[in-house]
């Protein structure tokens, strides 16, 4: 399952979707969103957001190279957009095989992949104002900014 | 006319997420990208970070466009 939704990912769901016969292995990779502090600032929410549905074929894309390069029974991608609070969930990825060395190298890959190929962006809501993560445009002093 | 979408930062900068152009038959990316600046000045310093979308993939700045396609100008992504 390729999937992008607006709403808390259940990441439980996700694991037992892809729970079968033939696989002796499920990795789960879960991002979630980190507090981040700079002098008196903290980040208080990340926002995503995605380029459809270009966004969404990327992610299938993703799931049909791992498909190519391992022994997976089952994939699956869930990628949140909109605001996401501390400690909450971004995205899921669970990976299936026969056995777990597959399943561990495809969901890595997994992730690496999105933060490649996948058009979704997230903003940084700081207390002090925001910046968009990796080209560093917002409303934070650059001097405070990450780097 | 070609439609311009603008995501993350990009859209920021351009304060808009989506224009409208007309360009010239046979117009690269490149050549679309002076008209995009023209009406969006503060895009000038993200130029070298950006890649471009034609109607939903990854297309080089030597790529083509034609009336009726859709480009999307996207910064670096920062999904995950």
């Amino acid at each position: 399952m390729f999937a992008i939704v607006e709403r808390p990912i259940d990441v439980g769901a996700v694991i037992g979707a892809a729970q079968r016969p033939d696989c002796g292995a499920i990795a789960t990779f879960v991002g979630t969103t980190r507090i981040d502090e700079s002098g008196d600032a903290s980040v208080e929410y990340l926002e995503y957001e995605a380029y459809r549905p270009m966004a969404d074929r990327k992610l299938e894309e993703i799931g049909a190279e791992i498909s190519d390069r391992w022994d997976v029974g089952h994939v699956s991608i869930v990628h949140r957009l909109g605001r996401v609070n501390p400690g909450e969930a971004s995205v899921a990825i669970v990976v299936a095989s026969p056995r777990r060395g597959p399943a561990f190298e495809a969901s890595r890959y997994a992730i690496e992949r999105i933060k490649e190929v996948v058009p979704i962006w997230k903003r940084e809501v700081w207390s002090d104002g925001y910046v968009w993560v990796g080209s560093q445009v917002g409303t934070r002093e650059p001097a405070t900014g990450r780097p | 006319m070609i439609r311009v979408l603008f995501f993350g930062a990009a859209a920021d900068r351009a304060g808009t997420r989506e224009t409208e152009l007309e360009v010239e038959d046979g117009a690269t990316i490149d050549e679309v990208w002076p008209l995009l600046v023209g009406l969006h000045p503060d895009l000038t310093p993200m130029r070298d970070t950006l890649a471009f979308a034609v109607n939903g993939e990854y297309a080089r700045r030597e790529a083509v466009v034609s009336a009726g396609d859709e480009i999307a100008v996207l910064p670096p992504v920062s999904g995950g």
